[in-house]
């Protein structure tokens, strides 16, 4: 395909703004040219001339999507199209002026994907119409038809199914792609879609979250409780901060952490970075980089354990106070004959002692450093051990959490500043939830771990419920395996996402019906049945709100009209509840108790019912978390800034106060209760034995295993800067920052005779993919690194060109739900074959031209 | 696409223009950039504001940061060096341009181009020693980095800076800058300025209005 020219973006919407503006104003006095506005069309899309901000009409607004935090973006406009993006310049909050920025309330700075969101929002791959598959499942051809059409479809689809193959016939794989409104909420965990489906009658859910399972399970069995963060200014009050492959740099936890860290580092800091890679986090924060071997964290973890239990350098206080089975003196009467932890790392029962000589041999980390980074730790307080997500999504992964844990404990880090219980990282609480939200938020049939639907779909109904983890349940229907045979897909590409592709293709052949609702095409989207148009945060009325971090509101109003003939996923619910409700007279009423503030008008006009949601939902605001503010004060400045008199610690009542965590014991659980209380695994969701206390498990794939004869590479698939998941993977900009590529070092390199922007193939038993090759010495030999998320474009012989890494990832999750995204190996050659940076030809990535040697 | 020109505005515009660009413009105050090499976690997010408040397509890149890398595993640095226009004392795209499109404002000393002057002969992107003029394909012109002078006199500073997480990016009078007596947060409490890091054709040529703090593996002797 040629190189097509930017203004074909966006035929419909490149719209010429007609301009009242009078006079041919020529700023001779500034110098600055402005042409006579009324004489020449102005563009969406145009450098001159170009309308000034203040010109324009400015509206606060916020991004959208599952990236871990929430910025402010300014639109401003004119008439219906967004001229262009700012964003947080300090003038918008109570009491504000431009350029104001302070500790307490620092500007919420957008990133370099929400700054491009114009490219997204006029995208040619925007969904602007319903549309209904015509040729074969995956083969891309559709039909555009009214809203009648496609939603009678699904509806009378809907009730056929749940009739024929009962209460788990339609799958839902909702997730967190525009989770960040209080209002229009896509989710795993309770969105929208859950509740629909759930109060229809027919719902399998999947439980198990691709980004973190095993480190919610993690945090879940030591601490009871996800809330295990600090907020992201307690990271400027740190002294040594250990990033456990945590790249802050690319993964944006907060509105401000990677700046807050950087006035730690002015404030004398040390920094450490424990990953395969020399990340963009290691070099900003000049820290000591650890290149560990992939999926080996907890064999490097407890070697530091050995290291702090051998020199007695273990807070024992704290210990003592705190820890359940952190050692013989802490283990609860019920299992005083049980192994603790510190005979784990001793090698008390097992005669094998975790000593970072032994640790060595498994993570390629040297004693030396070991002892080192834990002596450092032990010894520096407070000191912040984060131990990030990335390693956890790894077979075992949770092994990884929680003997990081283990470890934060032993040394007393917790519930102070400067210390980390991080985990999840979960950590002031926000008022989330605007939509309608009651008993039926989550109700479900069968619910599987999320990565093994096809596994269950393929074999139905020759498969035991330890493989799909099957949540248990109360009823008749424990255990029950689900009869999937439709596939609902809401702020969710996880056809694209989730792993093992070419088993996801075999499966989604043997279903009924597949929706995918989305604002764009994806590459999800292109094996639906229906393609449902919904309208992005830009068209409708909503509230933003951090997830993981950061403490404020930011006021989302539409601020164009919907494009096109889109609606919004709670307008696409109601309507399709009052169809229901006409095709099955159990469902009475379904359309009101769905969505009870709205009449069935709310399809053609959302306006006063969103308004209505919103208005309550701010009074929650207002009487839960001390917001004096107005509602339509709040509106009018856009944001709202929360301040703290103090920074806001996890875990620091249960420290000063003595609260007791929300564990079963009240302690914080090395040795977990839940699970050494197990009888029988294949009962539980988690489906196979979990040790109760923390150890290192050697994971299906790595750089020990047998298998390294045939692939030695271990391929690690980490969350790339230039999107989020696999969103704006389309927006030409972005690609020009970055491209998809394989990373691996240069000794290896050197020996498959591949040098940067070679293209290779990397393959396994699973399949295969093309991507160039970026050659670096920042990199640890024999890993190789390709980021997530990359629209898959399949040849005729099922290689897929555009380099996405799950089509050799395992469908095979840990125990504990976590997904295996970084237990990988696979092999690497140069190849022939072309590599397909995405689906158009528009954007050339030229991020190679701004890489020096030195 | 070639432009017809008014030749009469043409006239005008090099006597008013051209005239200034052999005698290099004294300006009254000189506006830089500041970038923090080290700290600058090289997100981009600077481009992309640029690229969205200039309205470009893929291809012309007014700011580019680029990726610095050394060493040998595991002793290896890496680092980032930001550039755009850097609105040279002594511009060298300012002598090139036939049209007198190019001039640099007395007030601050930005360097702009008169985009309906200019006729795409691409002296001034061959002239220039830091790469600061880009070729938009589709206009068949040439385009660079304006500082956002519509920003600047509203009062307030470039995209670009507005736009960096890190707070690494700003810009201020260059002679105060270089002198460390300009406040900024680009610069930490024990960062050292420099006129030139390593990969950087000499400030010589053009007197470029650019501070940097600069890595260690990043300073020329």
């Amino acid at each position: 395909m040629n190189k097509l020219p930017f203004s074909i973006l966006n035929p419909a919407r490149r719209s010429f703004l007609k301009t009242s503006a009078a006079g041919t104003a020529l700023a001779a006095t500034s110098g600055f040219l402005e042409l006579a506005l009324e004489q020449k069309d102005a563009e969406a899309f145009a450098h001159e001339p170009y309308l000034r901000d203040d010109q324009l009409t400015t509206v606060v607004t916020s991004c959208d999507h599952n990236c871990g935090s929430r910025h402010m973006l300014v639109a401003h406009k004119k008439g219906d199209v967004i001229v262009r993006l700012s964003t947080d310049d300090g003038r918008y909050q109570a009491g504000g002026a431009f350029g104001k920025d302070t500790f307490a309330e620092p500007q919420l700075r957008a990133c370099l994907r929400g700054r491009s969101y114009r490219s997204r929002l006029y995208s040619p791959e925007r969904l602007l119409y319903p549309m209904m598959r015509v040729g074969e499942r995956g083969e891309g051809k559709f039909k555009r038809v009214s809203w009648d059409e496609a939603l009678n479809h699904i509806a009378s689809k809907m009730v056929e199914l749940k009739q024929k193959y009962g209460p788990t016939a339609i799958l839902d794989q909702a997730y967190a792609g525009s989770s960040y409104g209080v209002l229009h909420k896509s989710d795993q965990i309770e969105g929208l879609l859950a509740r629909f489906l759930g109060m229809f009658g027919c719902r399998t859910n999947s439980w198990s979250v691709p980004s973190y399972q095993g480190t919610t399970f993690s945090s879940n069995m030591t601490f009871g409780t996800i809330h295990d963060g600090n907020e992201d200014d307690a990271f400027a009050s740190g002294k040594l901060i250990i990033m456990w492959g945590w790249n802050p740099a690319y993964t944006f936890h907060g509105g401000n952490t990677f700046y807050y860290m950087r006035l730690a580092k002015q404030r004398g800091c040390k920094f450490v970075v424990v990953d395969p890679q020399y990340t963009d986090s290691a070099a900003a924060y000049d820290a000591w980089w650890i290149p560990i071997r992939p999926n080996t964290d907890a064999a490097m973890l407890a070697g530091m354990a050995h290291y702090i239990f051998a020199n007695n350098l273990q807070d024992q206080i704290f210990i003592n106070k705190f820890c359940q089975g952190m050692d013989a003196g802490t283990m609860p009467e019920w299992a005083k004959d049980q192994e603790s932890f510190k005979d784990y790392i001793l090698g008390t029962n097992d005669q094998t002692p975790k000593t970072p000589e032994w640790a060595e041999t498994i993570c390629g980390v040297s004693a030396a450093d070991i002892k080192k980074l834990a002596d450092m730790y032990a010894r520096t307080k407070p000191a912040a051990l984060k131990a990030s997500w990335g390693p956890g999504r790894n077979a075992y992964g949770e092994q990884y959490n929680r003997m990081a844990a283990a470890v934060q404990a032993m040394t007393g880090n917790i519930g102070i500043l400067g210390g980390c219980a991080e985990g999840v990282g979960k950590g002031w609480h926000a008022e989330s939830v605007a939509y309608p939200y009651d008993e039926n938020a989550n109700l479900w049939w069968a619910s599987i771990k999320s990565d093994r639907w096809a596994h269950c779909v393929i074999n139905y109904p020759n498969v035991k419920r330890e493989e799909i983890g099957c949540w248990p349940r109360e009823d008749e229907l424990d255990g029950k395996i689900p009869n999937i045979k439709a596939i609902f897909w809401h702020g969710s590409d996880w056809f694209n996402q989730l792993t093992n592709i070419n088993k996801e293709i075999e499966a989604i052949k043997k279903l009924e019906l597949v929706v995918c609702s989305d604002s764009t095409i994806t590459p999800s989207g292109l094996w639906a049945d229906v393609l449902l148009p919904i309208a992005t945060h830009f068209e409708r009325h909503d509230v933003g709100l951090p997830w993981y971090k950061g403490h404020y509101y930011i006021h989302r109003p539409k601020v164009i009209e919907p494009m096109g003939e889109s609606k919004t996923d709670l307008q696409i619910y109601t309507e399709l509840a009052y169809r229901l409700e006409q095709l099955d007279p159990a469902l009475k009423d379904f359309g009101k108790r769905y969505n009870p503030r709205a009449e069935r008008s709310y399809f053609q006009d959302p306006e006063a019912v969103d308004e209505a949601y919103l208005v309550a939902w701010w009074k929650k605001v207002q009487a839960n978390q001390g917001v004096s503010m107005s509602w339509e004060d709040f509106k009018r400045h856009g944001v709202y800034k929360f301040t703290f008199d103090k920074p806001h610690v996890a875990f620091r009542e249960q420290i000063e106060d003595g609260v007791p965590f929300e564990t079963p014991s009240g302690k914080i659980e090395i040795l977990s209760t839940t699970l050494a209380k197990v009888k029988d695994w294949t009962r539980t969701q988690w489906g196979y034995p979990i040790p109760s206390i923390p150890k290192w498990i050697e994971p299906f794939e790595w750089m020990g295993h047998a298998l390294v004869k045939d692939y030695p590479f271990h391929m690690v698939t980490p969350h790339p800067r230039w999107r989020t998941h696999s969103i704006f993977n389309n927006i030409p900009w972005l690609r020009e920052t970055y491209q998809q590529e394989i990373t691996m070092n240069a000794s290896d390199a050197r020996k498959l005779g591949i040098v940067t922007g070679d293209i290779v193939e990397a393959w396994n038993a699973r399949g295969k993919v093309v991507v160039p090759a970026y050659v670096t010495e920042r990199c640890l030999p024999g890993v190789v690194v390709v980021f997530e998320g990359s629209w898959m474009d399949l040849d005729k012989q099922g290689v897929d060109r555009s380099g996405n890494p799950d089509f050799l990832t395992k469908d095979e999750p840990s125990p504990a739900g976590a997904f295996a995204y970084n237990t990988i190996l696979v092999n690497v050659k140069k190849s022939a074959l072309e590599h397909r940076p995405g689906w158009d030809s528009q954007a050339t990535a030229r991020s190679y031209i701004f890489r020096r040697d030195a | 696409m070639t432009k017809k020109l008014d030749m009469k505005e043409v006239k005008v515009a090099l006597e008013r223009k051209v005239a200034q660009t052999y005698e290099p413009v004294k300006p009254a105050m000189q506006f830089g950039f500041v970038h923090n090499n080290v700290d600058c976690i090289g997100c981009r997010a600077c481009e992309i504001a640029c690229k969205d408040k200039n309205g470009l397509a893929p291809g012309p890149r007014f700011r580019r940061v680029m990726y610095v890398e050394g060493g040998t595993f595991p002793d290896v640095f890496a680092y980032k060096v930001n550039m755009s226009c850097n609105h040279c004392a002594e511009p060298a795209c300012l002598p090139t341009c036939p049209t007198g499109a190019i001039w640099k404002r007395e007030k601050d000393g930005i360097v702009d181009i008169d985009s309906t002057l200019c006729i795409g002969c691409r002296k001034c992107e061959a002239a220039c020693p830091y790469g600061a003029p880009q070729w938009n394909v589709q206009e068949q012109i040439i385009q660079k980095c304006n500082l956002c002078v519509d920003e600047i006199d509203a009062g307030r500073k470039p995209y670009c800076v507005m736009a960096c997480m890190m707070r690494v990016l700003d810009i201020g009078p260059i002679d105060k800058l270089w002198a460390g007596q300009h406040q900024t947060k680009a610069v930490g409490p024990n960062d050292k300025i420099v006129r030139q890091v390593k990969n950087m054709a000499s400030p010589e040529l053009t007197k470029p209005s650019i501070a940097f703090v600069p890595h260690s593996k990043g300073k020329v002797e």
